[in-house]
């Protein structure tokens, strides 16, 4: 994983083989093929896994049941956060933008959309139990937003050279405070 | 005059208070505690809608911070602020805003390396106080001891050092032309970030546990140091109640005698024995236990007087002689002249009327050593106030001076709100 994510940043997505791939990572090409269909496999692997530990971590957690909703998305971020630690060297902007909306559709891009679903769904949820009422105005909004938030918030943790990442903790908490009231007040205009 | 550089700062402050850090304007906070009255300060706080905000309301009104002194070096050399920039300076938000429990652990993890869960057998998820840059949590160690630990907003030691670069540029008219003061913006800037480095405040905890031992009727934490760093900050959970949940059990004159009496003597104990003073002798930094007995809280902004001002304080505190005689004026020509400054006639003049309208009537030199002041009486404070306006009205005030007046305050409103009957000029002697 590491060696493929590493070739990515440095060669660009497209550029990189699994030959490459497997050269780097001192196995036989062969050997990546017993674990990965393709190179889009790979990244798409692990994407997948990033979001799918981060929502486990939210839906698992008791304490955060009954915890308002900037901080169950919060909890949400800083997982995924936490998980693209280790790999921070080896992600670039480039992996990002292959995970944008407008993405050309294909098999890579059609399981990224997946993940999107998968991912904004959940966060629809969050809303939904956190401001229950039927008339909320921004609520058909707020998934699709939150996406591009989603990735606003990863290349600004990206570029974030502070000491422990401590702009990116406070921008983060700040920015769902903010968007947590907007939604509260959306639900006045709604009814 | 005024206006044309009132203008030049009041700009630069709204467009600094827009440009300042995402995690608000810890600088625009500052200079809102030093300049905003109890009033505007409720009045701002009462808008704020959050639970968790109102929650922190009450306890921010008991906070004091570097800020004051910020307050007190500018108005020192700029004379008294004009409204509009009063006005602007209430208008900038906020900072150090409440952390929920996620981004608490968040911060811990990040500080320390681990959840709270792994450090400490118990560890409350809701905070129990405000400080002024994070908050306090209740926990409890592995070894079954109770502590206080207190967290840092994320951010605020680098927003800060942006905040400052952004004021100095913004303000660069008004420095030119006296107004702001360059080097009060660099001791300022000092200030602050050293209360973001709460392992700062954990030395001056050790050094004040050990400077205060003698008073057995004081207790200071115990800092733990291996669950600390700079940006968490573990003691032992001390004992006790602020001022106004003390003063709704209804205590006795007796006990409000001791209480005050102690008070003043830890003060004047710091002043002429320690040379520093722990926090701003303000009622926030105090708990009290029934027994009269004192316990110090937040030392992020430990006070270490300079030697000259201590000998000046020696020397002048109940002072002997007349206070228009050449030797007193010598008296005070000497403290400047050691801190390397010219004292100007006017603020002379004022220093003496100071001494001759305030310090002889609550301190005078020779009472019966029985002689207690009533505190309760709010005359004191009428004279005080209009002794320290006049005098800072001249310019040249020292900042050690400004800073004397603002601490003297602090001890005077809370032992006015006692309404204790001190032996004050026996207590300063006891220590002279």
């Amino acid at each position: 994983m590491k060696a493929a994510l590493a070739l990515f940043q440095t060669r660009g997505f497209d550029a990189t083989t699994t030959k490459a791939i497997a050269r780097k990572a001192g196995i036989a090409e062969g050997t990546v093929f017993n674990y990965f269909k393709s190179k889009d496999d790979i990244a798409l692997h692990f994407f997948e896994q990033e979001v799918d530990q981060a929502m486990a971590a939210v839906r698992d957690n008791p304490r955060l049941r009954k915890a308002p909703l900037e901080e169950k998305l919060f909890a949400l971020v800083h997982a995924q956060l936490e998980y693209l630690a280790p790999y921070e060297r080896f992600i670039g902007a480039a992996m990002i933008h292959a995970l944008r909306p407008s993405s050309p559709l294909g098999p890579f891009s059609h399981r990224a959309m997946e993940l999107r679903h998968r991912y904004l769904r959940f966060v629809e949820e969050l809303i939904a139990e956190s401001l229950p009422e039927k008339d909320n105005v921004f609520g058909f909004l707020a998934p699709e937003v939150f996406w591009i938030y989603y990735m606003g918030a990863l290349l600004y943790w990206l570029y974030d050279s502070s000491p422990g990442k401590q702009h990116t903790l406070a921008f983060l908490d700040r920015s769902l405070s903010l968007g947590a009231a907007m939604l509260r007040q959306g639900k006045q205009y709604g009814r | 005059m005024a206006d044309e550089h009132s203008t030049s700062v009041r700009r630069a402050l709204s467009l600094a208070n827009a440009g300042m850090g995402v995690a608000g304007s810890y600088l625009g906070y500052a200079l809102q505690r030093a300049f905003l009255g109890e009033a505007d300060r409720d009045r701002k706080l009462k808008a704020t809608h959050t639970r968790a905000a109102r929650r922190m309301a009450n306890e921010m009104k008991t906070l004091r911070g570097a800020a004051m002194k910020f307050g007190q070096t500018l108005s020192l050399q700029t004379g008294t602020f004009p409204d509009e920039m009063l006005a602007e300076l209430a208008s900038l938000q906020m900072s150090a805003p409440p952390m929920h429990a996620t981004l608490v652990r968040a911060q811990f993890k990040q500080s320390l390396g681990a959840q709270p869960e792994e450090i400490f057998r118990q560890f409350a998820d809701e905070p129990f106080a405000a400080a002024s840059l994070g908050q306090v949590h209740h926990a409890v160690t592995n070894a079954g001891k109770q502590v206080a630990v207190k967290i840092q907003y994320p951010g605020i030691r680098q927003s800060l050092a942006n905040d400052f670069s952004m004021f100095r540029t913004l303000t660069k008219a008004a420095q030119a032309s006296g107004h702001i003061p360059r080097t009060a913006i660099d001791e300022v800037e000092q200030q602050i970030l050293a209360e973001t480095d709460y392992r700062k405040e954990a030395d001056n905890i050790d050094f004040f546990q050990q400077q205060l031992a003698p008073l057995s009727f004081v207790a200071v934490p115990r800092v733990v140091r291996e669950y600390s760093s700079d940006k968490v900050l573990t003691m032992s959970l001390m004992k006790g109640q602020h001022l106004d949940d003390f003063l709704a059990r209804r205590p006795s004159q007796k006990l409000r005698n001791e209480l005050g009496e102690r008070l003043f003597e830890l003060f004047y104990f710091q002043l002429l024995k320690v040379e520093a003073l722990h926090a701003d002798p303000h009622w926030g930094n105090y708990l009290f236990t029934n027994d009269a007995g004192i316990s110090l809280v937040d030392f992020g902004c430990a006070k270490y007087m300079s030697q000259a001002t201590v000998s000046y304080l020696r020397s002048g505190f109940l002072y002997p002689g007349s206070t228009r005689s050449p030797e007193f004026r010598r008296l005070l020509e000497k403290y400047y002249e050691d801190e390397g400054r010219e004292l100007p006639p006017a603020t002379r003049k004022a220093l003496i009327r100071f001494a001759e309208n305030f310090y002889r009537k609550v301190y005078p030199p020779n009472a019966d050593p029985q002689a207690a002041f009533d505190f309760g009486d709010p005359q004191f404070l009428k004279d005080f106030l209009t002794a320290s306006k006049e005098l800072f009205r001249t310019k040249g005030v020292l900042s050690e001076l400004i800073f004397m007046a603002r601490a003297e305050m602090g001890m005077y409103q809370t032992l006015h709100r006692l309404k204790a009957r001190v032996r004050t000029s026996e207590l300063v002697r006891k220590y002279l």
